[in-house]
């Protein structure tokens, strides 16, 4: 195999590694300065994504793909460790476009100059190891590369060195996201225990054949820990607690890096580990499941993961309900709309998982362009309070509308995106009858109680009035009135990256079909390859 | 074909945005563009095929229909679609009407001008949404779009119980209209229809057994009766029209009212006629109980506009019973009685919102004799009071008159109660106008004077339509009766 058609599929991911490598070398040549790496790292991430787009095509089904769609293929006998789907490559271009958002954003952010290379150079290569989870096929390639993102996210939260909070976050994160890794892993070996393989079309087949392979207990046990490792990723509740306290403590822009980006890492690998036992071993053998026969693993796991995805959304909303921060309540939010998005996985269709995936693009726009409005209010002067956000409509009315919007479109508002998300992954829970029904109601009253915290925000912003002195110590007064070009301003590239996020949600809300169409037709074929 | 309907929203849509943004010069944006969609209308009405002028032939289905493709899924799509029968095109032509008097009624409005005629064109938007959409999705879109301007109106323009009013009016009919919703989805999904326009759902509805029906058009009977608003659940009304301005109360009596009598005949009559049939008895106690619990008190008010929101619930009730006897001819009255309903309470609550601008009070017992002090005013009360309690010649007449009639050939003998209680309504409306017009002048301030210029004209175009719809009806009856709904001479 020559070095241009072996890299040819890879050429987004060389490109991000690439511009890794440019940026930490600038870093060793003391050349630091904010745009030039910013710039870079935008350049990367645009061209990885146009190649992204360009693999896809605009006929989704003409995407790259190894593996027919209705077949396991016997060429992947030889145990790969990565196969390019159309899901997958859906999901590259979703992670790629949450690191344009949040590197465009910071572009124009008053950071220590010393600060940027580490910033942009783990930026992008978080956004290197999520690209990998896209494509892989095997269980230890898929946790290596959660490893690299994770990895470079730890620190992310911790790069601003001064600040204790980031910190404490970042060590919080590193020790769970160890724990996590360490569950994980174990739940792979004892897979391989089972099925003697960690590849996951392998294991495909096996199931496919024979269910648990005879070993239905190491079988369960393994997937139980996948489920509590990959949980922690994905900020699954009972696995959810440190996501608000990193969240919180982290950067903002890293906040919006981590909500619209990172976490979504953890439930692609829910889509590749989960879907195959889901589809496969549905029915109990004979005999005792503790020596011989086998679990109806599938049931169990569809039951497991839906008790889980309820409990997410419900915990994370009524938390949300709860909080007087801005960044917490997004937090929370945040983790009740994994609930939403693991509700795909657990019906186990390939409408549920078009749902998901497009529940999955839309927080990009609507979540990680709601932290990066936080980060510029910050800019702004303004406290991390929701309540010292009074009077924001009337003083700053577009970035009122921008983030009014993005609650909106959280709240599942129609004519934005978030709605048609919500609508197409209730809608597919319904469709799949049984018991999932319920799932789709305990969205909807999820939903409905989501609007409160939301709207609190919007009242907020645009009826109440300011306190009297809205500007904390530190503002600059300027004339007559004081001005809000306090701790640094709001900046050209946030602007942009805003505006744009602020245009997705309403585009693809109203005319969805280019968006959908793709998602629905790489989410049938993710579906058939196993099938 | 041309889009027409879809310019229509692209006009009210255009001249909200407009008003929104214009300061200063808003009523006059506002003005435009009421008149700008009323011309539209009529070209609407002229397009229209059930129209007499184009001979008798009919189209199956909706007139100017246009169908874009909005969600599509693979076993599901969600459709722009959006067409006109003869029953909405006249609720049409009341939103059209009430648009332009609210906005010349409120000409003077000073308190932030442009958010106040912003709002009042973006909840006739809605209305007009509600009566053009055939998609289930888009149909919620619009009702709810409706509900958030008119809470604004109310919480910001009203009275001095404005905030509680206004968070009660949207409680209610939000949590009428997610029962709503739920009631529409069950029905597609239960149903199977491939699509959530109205043609596929009404198709596959036949299907569904009486049990299922009976259960949606239960849930859509409730969602679509707060809006009326049905007894037990109608305290929302006096509260919210007692302290909305007077445009808002227009609005409100005049078109969110009519939404749910066209949300019930459109979405769960003609859908499901079974669940009606086993319904019928529960619909006629709510109609009769409305009926008479809305006029009886009426009697008991003392506040003009609480009296004249009470009778909306009597005459709202008069429109349920309408409906419920699930005959052609019940529906034309029912369609009838919303326009002249919308007619005559606009023209009551800007009559009563004049009363309460001139003596700075709304207390019947507290003025009195204030026709030598404002004859003008005087005479619209008294037309509007006399068009309401059907006075023959006036828009109410025909309309009640053909609601009696389906009641006889309906259920007979009960055609009493509705009768009877015609008699208390003529009783409150005529000792008002005893005790308010004439006799010695009572409680009058000094230096009151005649309603300015354009509130007069604002009521005088209503009072030109009381009389010319109520002596030549026929215009709105071929109308509606062209619509193809089952039993109507076109199907």
């Amino acid at each position: 195999m020559d070095f241009a058609s072996f890299s040819g599929p890879f050429l987004p991911e060389i490109i991000l590694l690439a511009g890794t490598l440019l940026i930490f070398l600038l870093d060793v040549l003391h050349r630091r300065r904010n745009e030039l790496v910013g710039g870079i790292a935008v350049a990367a991430t645009l061209l990885a994504l146009l190649f992204v787009v360009a693999d896809l095509g605009f006929d989704p089904l003409r995407a790259l793909s190894t593996i027919p769609s209705g077949q396991i293929d016997a060429s992947l006998s030889g145990s790969p460790l990565y196969a390019f789907t159309s899901l997958g490559l859906v999901f590259q271009a979703v992670f790629l476009l949450a690191t344009l958002f949040v590197s465009l954003a910071s572009m124009s952010r008053p950071t220590d100059e010393r600060g940027a290379p580490i910033f942009y150079g783990l930026l992008v290569l978080a956004t290197l190891g999520m690209l990998l989870v896209a494509i892989s096929v095997d269980l230890i390639f898929l946790l290596l590369a959660i490893e690299v993102t994770s990895i470079s996210t730890y620190l992310l939260v911790a790069y601003a060195r001064k600040d204790a909070r980031g910190l404490e976050a970042a060590m919080k994160f590193y020790i769970i996201g160890a724990l996590s890794t360490t569950l994980s892993f174990f739940g792979a070996s004892l897979l391989f225990g089972a099925y003697g393989t960690t590849n996951l079309h392998a294991i495909t087949t096996a199931q496919a054949l024979g269910g648990t392979g005879g070993f239905p207990v190491l079988v369960l046990l393994g997937y139980g820990f996948l489920i509590a490792g990959l949980a922690f990723k994905a900020t699954l509740v009972p696995f959810h607690a440190w996501a608000v306290d990193v969240y919180d403590g982290a950067p903002t822009d890293v906040s919006a890096f981590l909500a619209a980006g990172s976490k979504k890492v953890g439930v692609f690998a829910f889509f590749l580990v989960f879907l195959a036992p889901i589809l496969f071993v549905r029915t109990s053998g004979s005999g005792n499941p503790f020596t011989t026969g086998s679990v109806a693993l599938g049931p169990v796991l569809q039951v497991t993961l839906s008790v889980v995805a309820v409990m997410t959304m419900t915990v994370g909303n009524v938390l949300a309900l709860l909080q007087k921060e801005m960044k917490r309540m997004l937090a929370y939010s945040s983790i009740s709309q994994a609930g939403y998005m693991l509700i795909g996985i657990a019906v186990g269709t390939a409408p549920a998982l078009a749902g998901a995936t497009l529940q999955i693009f839309a927080h990009v726009f609507m979540k990680g362009g709601a932290f990066l409005v936080v980060a510029g209010v910050a800019g702004l002067g303004i406290g991390p309070l929701i309540d010292d956000w009074k009077g924001l409509g009337a003083r700053k009315p577009l970035v009122g509308v921008a983030f009014g919007l993005m609650l909106l479109s959280l709240a599942g508002v129609p004519l934005t995106v978030g709605f048609v998300s919500k609508f197409v992954l209730f809608s597919a829970a319904v469709q799949a009858q049984g018991y999932f029904i319920w799932l789709a109601v305990a969205g909807l009253l999820n939903s409905a109680l989501s609007v409160f915290y939301y709207a609190r925000v919007l009242k907020v912003m645009f009826f109440d009035q300011p306190a009297p002195n809205p500007l904390p110590a530190g503002a600059v007064v300027g004339g007559s009135e004081p001005t809000l070009r306090a701790a640094g301003g709001f900046g050209y590239g946030r602007a942009v990256a805003i505006a744009l996020a602020a245009v997705v949600i309403v585009t693809v809300g109203i005319y969805p079909q280019p968006v959908l169409g793709a998602i629905q037709a790489a989410a049938q074929q993710f579906v058939n390859v196993g099938a | 074909m041309f889009p027409l309907i879809s310019l229509l929203l692209a006009t009210l849509l255009a001249g909200t945005v407009a008003t929104f943004v214009s300061g200063a010069k808003a009523r006059w944006v506002a003005l435009a563009t009421s008149v700008a969609f009323l011309l539209e209308v009529a070209v609407l009405f002229l397009n229209y095929p059930g129209w007499p002028g184009y001979s008798g032939s009919l189209v199956p289905g909706f007139a100017d229909n246009e169908s874009y493709a909005w969600i599509q899924l693979s076993w599901m799509h969600v459709n722009y679609t959006v067409g006109v029968d003869g029953i909405s095109l006249v609720l049409i032509l009341l939103t059209a009407i009430l648009q332009v008097a609210t906005v010349v009624y409120s000409w003077g409005e000073e308190k932030r001008p442009s958010a106040y005629f912003g709002l009042v064109l973006l909840t006739c938007l809605g209305c007009f949404g509600v009566f053009v959409a055939l998609d289930v999705l888009l149909f919620f879109l619009f009702w709810e779009a409706v509900l958030v301007p008119m809470f604004f109106l109310i919480g910001f323009w009203g009275g001095p119980r404005r905030r509680y009013a206004a968070l009660k009016f949207f409680v209610y009919t939000h949590v009428a209209s997610i029962v709503m919703l739920v009631g529409l989805l069950a029905l597609v999904f239960y149903s199977g229809a491939r699509s959530f326009d109205f043609a596929d759902i009404y198709a596959s509805a036949r299907g569904l057994s009486s049990v299922a029906q009976t259960f949606l058009f239960l849930s859509l009977f409730f969602g679509f009766g707060v809006k009326f608003p049905i007894v037990p659940f109608h305290t929302w009304l006096p509260d919210a029209h007692v302290e909305a301005p007077t445009g808002g109360s227009v609005l409100l009596a005049g078109l969110l009212l009519k939404l749910g009598g066209y949300g019930l005949i459109r979405w769960a009559v003609e859908v499901l006629p079974n669940g009606l049939h086993t319904t019928q008895p529960i619909l006629y106690f709510v109609a009769f109980l409305s009926i008479i619990w809305g006029s009886v008190l009426s009697l008991s008010q003392r506040d003009l506009k609480r009296l004249v929101a009470y009778s909306s619930i009597n005459h709202m009730g008069i429109v349920l019973l309408a409906i419920a006897l699930d005959s052609s001819l019940g529906l034309l009255a029912a369609v009838l009685l919303m326009f002249a309903h919308g007619i005559t309470s606009a023209l009551l609550f800007m009559t009563s919102g004049s009363v309460h601008h001139t003596f700075g009070t709304r207390d019947i017992p507290s003025i009195g004799g204030i026709t030598p002090t404002t004859p003008t005013l005087s005479t619209l009360i008294m037309v509007g009071a006399l068009a309401s309690l059907g006075l023959p010649a006036l828009i109410s007449f025909p309309a009640e008159f053909t609601a009696l009639l389906a009641t006889w050939n309906g259920i007979a003998y009960w055609v009493f109660i509705p009768l009877g209680i015609l008699v208390v309504t003529a009783a409150f409306y005529i000792w008002m106008m005893q005790r308010m017009l004439f006799g010695p002048p009572r409680g009058i301030p000094v230096g009151a004077e005649d309603v300015p210029w354009y509130e007069g004209a604002g009521m005088a175009i209503l009072v030109v339509l009381t009389v010319v719809f109520g002596v030549v009806p026929g215009f709105l009856v071929n109308v509606i009766v062209s619509s193809p709904v089952k039993g109507f001479p076109g199907t």
